[in-house]
C-alpha cells in the first residue's frame, strides 16, 4: 500500500454522443484526492458532477485521459469502490436486509458473513430494527442510510455518492452528514461527494472543487482542512469560507440552491 | 387485515346481489324467451353442472390455463429481452408490430389444417393471442426501469444476469400480472369462438349446441359457467399477486 493518493484525474475529458455529434460534459478536468480524504464536487446542473463519478465508479468507460484509483488506472468496475446515486438506487422489490444484502449476494458472498457484516452495518447506521421493511415504508432519511450500509457492506475504500442528501430535510440532512462523517472517521474511507450546496461542501469535502457548467471544467480548489473537527460549522472560517465560495460560484455565473 | 378481508368479501357480495337483481329485473320488463332470469339459469346451471357441463367446463378451463401458463413462459422472457437487449429489440420489434395487430382467430383454419381439430389447435390459438398481449407491455416495462436503479446494481458487480434476476423480473412482474387480467378476458373470447366451431368439447361448443336447440336455460348455464371460469383465474391471479409481489402490499 502506498500512501499517497487515492484518487489522481489528470486531463479527464468526457463526450456525451448526441444525434447532432458529440456533446463535452467534461474538459481537461484534473486533480487528486488523497487516501482517507474526503473531496466535494461542486458546480451548477448540468456540469458533469454525476458524469464525474461514473467514471471514477468505472461504470463509463468512454473517456479521454487518465483516471487513477488507487494506483492503478480504472478500466472497469473496482470491487473497493462504492457508488450511491441519487435515489439511493433500492429495489422497491427487496426488504432492507436483502437491499443490503445485494452487493455481497452478487459476489458470492457466504451467507454466515453476510448475515455477520448486514447486522453489522445496518447497526452502525442504526437501521437493524428496521432491516424486515420494504424501501417505500421508510422514509427519505432512512433509505439513505439503507443504500450508504449497503455501501459499507461492500468495504469499500472509496466511496462516491451523488448528491446524498440533497432531498432531505435540513434536520435528516445534518444527521446523516454528521453520521457520514462518524463513518470516515473511523474507517478512513477516501469519500468524494457531489453536491449542489456549499454548505455540505464546506462542512464534509476536506477539498473543495468548483466546477463550472457545460461543459464542467474545473474553476478553483479550495483546501478545506478542518472538515470532521467538533463544531465546525459554527466557527468564523466555516463561514467565511461559505462566503468565499459563493463568490467563486457566482462568478462563473452559477445560480445555487440555497445552502443547506 | 382479517378484519379488511371481510369487509372486501362484504362488498363483492353486495355487488354480485346487484347484478343479478339487474339481471332479474331486466328479464322481467323484456319477457322474452331469450333471456332466461337468473333463477331459471341458475337451476339449469347446477341442473347440468353435474352432468354434461361440468366435463365442458373442465376441458375448457384445461385450454385457457395452458395457453395462458405457455404464453407466460415464452412472451416474459422474449419481452424482458426485447426491453434490455437494443439489437435484439431492433431485429424483433418490426416483427412484433406487423403481426401484432392482425387478428389472430384468421390463423385458426391454418392452425387446424397442421393441428386437427382437438386441444392442440385451439390451445395454439389462444397462445398465439395472448402472447402479444404480454410481450408488448413486458417489453415496454422493461425498456423503462430507471436507469440509475440499473446502474446502482451495476455498479454492485451484477453482471447481465445478476440484472435480469434482481431487477428485471421483479420489475416486470406487475406488469405481467396486469396483462394476464387482460389477456384471460381475450383468452376466453377466443376459445369461445375457437371452440364453437368444428368442436364436440368445451363451454363454446356447449354454448352453441345449446343455441340450437332453442334451449336458452342452458345457454345462460354455459354463460354463467364462462363468468364463472374467468372470475376464477381472476381470483388466482389475485392471490398470486399477492405471492409473488408482497412490497405492493405493505
Amino acid at each position: 500500500m502506498h500512501d499517497g493518493m487515492m484518487l489522481e484525474i489528470k486531463g479527464l475529458s468526457v463526450g456525451y454522443r448526441q444525434p447532432k455529434g458529440e456533446v463535452p460534459a467534461l474538459r481537461d478536468v484534473s486533480f487528486a484526492v488523497p487516501r482517507s480524504g474526503t473531496c466535494a464536487l461542486i458546480g451548477p446542473s448540468g456540469c458533469g458532477k454525476s458524469t464525474l463519478l461514473y467514471v471514477l465508479s468505472g461504470l463509463l468507460k468512454d473517456f479521454g485521459g487518465q483516471v487513477i484509483v488507487d494506483g492503478a488506472p480504472v478500466t472497469s468496475l473496482r470491487r473497493q469502490t462504492a457508488l450511491i446515486l441519487q435515489d439511493y438506487g433500492l429495489l422497491p422489490w427487496k426488504k432492507v436486509y436483502d437491499n443490503v444484502a445485494l452487493g455481497l449476494e452478487i459476489r458470492g458472498v457466504a451467507k454466515d458473513e453476510q448475515r455477520e457484516r448486514i447486522r453489522r452495518v445496518l447497526t452502525e447506521v442504526g437501521l437493524w430494527e428496521m432491516h424486515d421493511r420494504y424501501p417505500s415504508q421508510l422514509s427519505g432519511g432512512q433509505r439513505q442510510r439503507t443504500g450508504i450500509a449497503r455501501a459499507l457492506a461492500m468495504q469499500p475504500d472509496l466511496l462516491l455518492m451523488d448528491e446524498p442528501f440533497s432531498s432531505l430535510d435540513a434536520l435528516t440532512r445534518e444527521h446523516l452528514q454528521g453520521l457520514l462523517l462518524d463513518i470516515w472517521n473511523s474507517k478512513r474511507i477516501t469519500v468524494v461527494l457531489v453536491t449542489h450546496s456549499i454548505e455540505e461542501a464546506i462542512f464534509l469535502g476536506q477539498k473543495i472543487v468548483v466546477l463550472s457548467g457545460h461543459p464542467g471544467q474545473v474553476i478553483d480548489v479550495v483546501e478545506n482542512p478542518r472538515v470532521g473537527q467538533k463544531g465546525y460549522r459554527k466557527t468564523t472560517e466555516y463561514h467565511i469560507l461559505t462566503s468565499q465560495l459563493r463568490d467563486k460560484l457566482e462568478q462563473v455565473g452559477t445560480v445555487l440552491n440555497l445552502p443547506g | 387485515m382479517r378484519e379488511r378481508m371481510y369487509v372486501n368479501t362484504f362488498w363483492a357480495s353486495v355487488s354480485i346481489v346487484l347484478l343479478l337483481v339487474a339481471w332479474h329485473l331486466l328479464a322481467v320488463l323484456l319477457d322474452k324467451e331469450a333471456l332466461p332470469g337468473p333463477v331459471s339459469s341458475f337451476t339449469a346451471f347446477f341442473r347440468e353442472l353435474p352432468g354434461e357441463l361440468w366435463g365442458h367446463f373442465w376441458i375448457s378451463s384445461y385450454r385457457v390455463a395452458a395457453s395462458l401458463l405457455i404464453s407466460l413462459v415464452l412472451a416474459v422472457p422474449c419481452g424482458m429481452i426485447m426491453g434490455r437487449e437494443e439489437k435484439v429489440d431492433r431485429l424483433a420489434a418490426p416483427m412484433i408490430y406487423v403481426i401484432y395487430p392482425v387478428p389472430k382467430i384468421v390463423f385458426l383454419p391454418v392452425l387446424m389444417a397442421l393441428l386437427g381439430l382437438g386441444d392442440v389447435s385451439k390451445i395454439a390459438l389462444i397462445t398465439l393471442v395472448v402472447f402479444f398481449q404480454i410481450l408488448v407491455p413486458i417489453r415496454d416495462a422493461s425498456r423503462s426501469i430507471n436507469p440509475a436503479v440499473v446502474n446502482s446494481i451495476r455498479s454492485l458487480g451484477a453482471g447481465r444476469w445478476h440484472l435480469y434476476k434482481h431487477v428485471v423480473w421483479p420489475a416486470v412482474l406487475p406488469e405481467m400480472l396486469t396483462a394476464l387480467r387482460i389477456a384471460s378476458g381475450t383468452a376466453i373470447a377466443i376459445l369461445f369462438i375457437s371452440e364453437t366451431i368444428s368442436s364436440q368439447e368445451g363451454l363454446g361448443y356447449f354454448l352453441l349446441d345449446a343455441w340450437s336447440r332453442y334451449s336458452y336455460h342452458d345457454m345462460f348455464a354455459g354463460i354463467i359457467a364462462l363468468s364463472l371460469l374467468g372470475f376464477v383465474i381472476y381470483m388466482a391471479l389475485d392471490g398470486l399477486e399477492r405471492y409473488l409481489c408482497p412490497w405492493k402490499y405493505v
